[in-house]
């Protein structure tokens, strides 16, 4: 419990820190919110033409964008210190979180938060899933909510396991961002589609390596049933909402292992 | 003249400093031909074409304009920095124009990421996905021509959004959505073709229109005839127009902290 209120306490306190320039602050999170609205505008666009892509129709694909850009906004809250933990490391204020006497992990957690990034793709999530989610014909009723629910915060806990992983490796390496880029940064561009579009060599990455697929693709589609689901074992639309507590799991075992490991930078 | 060309390679030759950057930035680049290529063939569905438009035409298409954006792509904090950080003045008391220095390093830049970044990307690109060969050698040689006015357009634009630095506090946000403008009207993530007609008549009227689809379409023999010196008078009067605007926000601009710093 005690956790939980540095936790709160963190958040509070990187969100007064932001609200210090308030003009600016609101001018960056209509950047993000539009800079993200690109790739929306696009396939809105080119739908407009082509009317579907694969199966899917503007409406689902929007919902299918709109579980990705919501639960990326909680991990910019919750992850951003491991976001950008590698600096942290090279300038060595990571030894000054080993002087004070709490979990390591905890202090990172929520501290710093993005506070700009997470209102702008989470308007753009809200804003995607309110178009879309009653035009997909879904039926919201007990069981379809809390499975909804529960792939949100699993599909945040992917994402937030991937940046502990990342982050467990700058205590072995100094130079982590490229690694980074191309496994989350690059695949998360991936992710915005039905990854039945893509070749074999994609989709089996973005199931079984990065997997982007249980952040929204199956996610969305136990609640969608496209027929490209067909290509897949059915019980991963079932699992989806475990994998992040696996995966999370997994990378906090090697975070607790890797930070043994580490000699600080500075001298 | 020297002095400006001496700018560009030295840049060049930065840039090879940074041998992970730019093998990161190819694998981008390609990254970005594969997720377009996978949605347009799961879009044309086995279709041969779409409005006479062939797949082979839109992949092209993409890997040209993809290509070269992320080859054109420079620091556009570059003068709103020097601004902020009060280094102008000391720019600005060199004997060298800081415009031509700034548009010389940044043609330094581009003609590196288009020797490691574009080229090998295409070459990439030309084994896998498949791209359509230039429909004649005079063909390549105006596309090469017309993108380079492209280019000019494309850095005329960031630097008037620039300019604006010197009167407001922050242009971190204007920029973001000038990007958002260009990235969508230019063609380089939906192919101009298949734009809404209303909107594709707007384009028209933009400058937008003659950073890539025009090289792209001079690419595949699409323009033909007197056509041709339409589309690139059009990218000519763009250029000018466009350099005229950013000249007296620079001339303003500069004045007024001449005026400020005083």
């Amino acid at each position: 419990m005690d956790e939980l209120k540095v936790m709160a306490k963190a958040l509070k306190m990187s969100f007064h820190a932001r609200m210090q320039y308030k003009a600016d602050s609101i001018v960056a999170t209509l950047a993000v919110f539009f800079r993200e609205s690109t790739g929306i505008i696009v396939i809105y666009l080119t739908l407009m033409k082509f009317d579907t892509l694969g199966d899917w129709n503007i409406n689902e694909l929007l919902f299918l964008y709109s579980i990705l850009f919501l639960t990326y906004s909680a991990v910019v809250v919750l992850f951003a210190d491991l976001r950008d933990f590698s600096r942290m490391i090279r300038e060595g204020r990571f030894d000054r979180l080993m002087l004070t006497p709490r979990g390591l992990l905890i202090q990172l957690i929520s501290n710093n938060a993005d506070v700009i990034a997470a209102f702008g793709h989470g308007g753009l999530g809200v804003l995607l899933f309110i178009v879309s989610a009653s035009r997909v014909g879904i039926t919201w009723n007990f069981t379809t909510t809390i499975y909804y629910i529960s792939a949100i915060i699993g599909g945040i806990l992917i994402q937030g396991g991937m940046f502990v992983f990342f982050s467990s490796l700058s205590f072995y390496f100094v130079e982590t961002n490229s690694l980074r880029d191309i496994f989350y940064w690059q695949m998360r561009r991936f992710a915005g589609y039905p990854i039945s579009i893509f070749g074999k060599f994609f989709q089996t990455i973005m199931i079984y390596v990065v997997p982007f697929a249980f952040v929204n693709y199956f996610p969305a589609q136990y609640l969608l049933r496209k027929s490209d689901l067909a290509q897949y074992p059915e019980l991963y639309i079932y699992v989806a909402p475990l994998v992040g507590v696996v995966l999370y799991t997994a990378a906090y075992l090697f975070w607790r292992i890797s930070v043994k490991n580490y000699k600080s930078t500075g001298n | 003249m020297r002095a400006y060309a001496e700018f560009a390679v030295k840049k060049f030759r930065n840039q090879t400093a940074y041998r992970m950057d730019c093998f990161m930035g190819i694998l981008k680049t390609i990254f970005s031909f594969i997720v377009y290529f996978s949605i347009y063939k799961a879009l044309y569905g086995g279709r041969s074409d779409v409005d006479g438009i062939t797949l082979n035409m839109v992949v092209t298409n993409f890997i040209i304009s993809l290509g070269l954006s992320n080859a054109f792509d420079f620091n556009e904090m570059f003068l709103p920095d020097k601004i902020s950080w009060g280094e102008i003045s000391n720019e600005l008391l060199k004997p060298v124009s800081f415009r031509l220095r700034l548009l010389s390093e940044h043609i330094g830049e581009s003609i590196f990421k288009l020797v490691f970044n574009f080229v090998p990307s295409l070459i990439f690109a030309a084994f896998t996905i498949g791209m359509m060969p230039p429909s004649s050698a005079i063909n390549m040689l105006l596309m090469a021509i017309s993108a380079v006015m492209g280019y000019l357009i494309l850095w005329e634009l960031s630097f008037i959004v620039q300019t604006w630095s010197f009167w407001l506090f922050s242009v971190w946000g204007i920029i973001v959505m000038k990007n958002v403008l260009v990235n969508i009207m230019t063609g380089a993530m939906i192919p101009l073709w298949f734009m809404p007609s209303m909107l594709r008549g707007i384009i028209s009227f933009t400058p937008f229109e003659s950073v890539y689809f025009t090289p792209v379409r001079l690419y595949l023999g699409q323009i033909s005839g007197s056509e041709i010196a339409v589309c690139m008078i059009n990218q000519a009067v763009w250029i000018v127009v466009l350099f005229v605007i950013g000249d007296i926000f620079w001339k303003k601009g500069t004045k007024k902290l001449v005026v400020q710093g005083g």
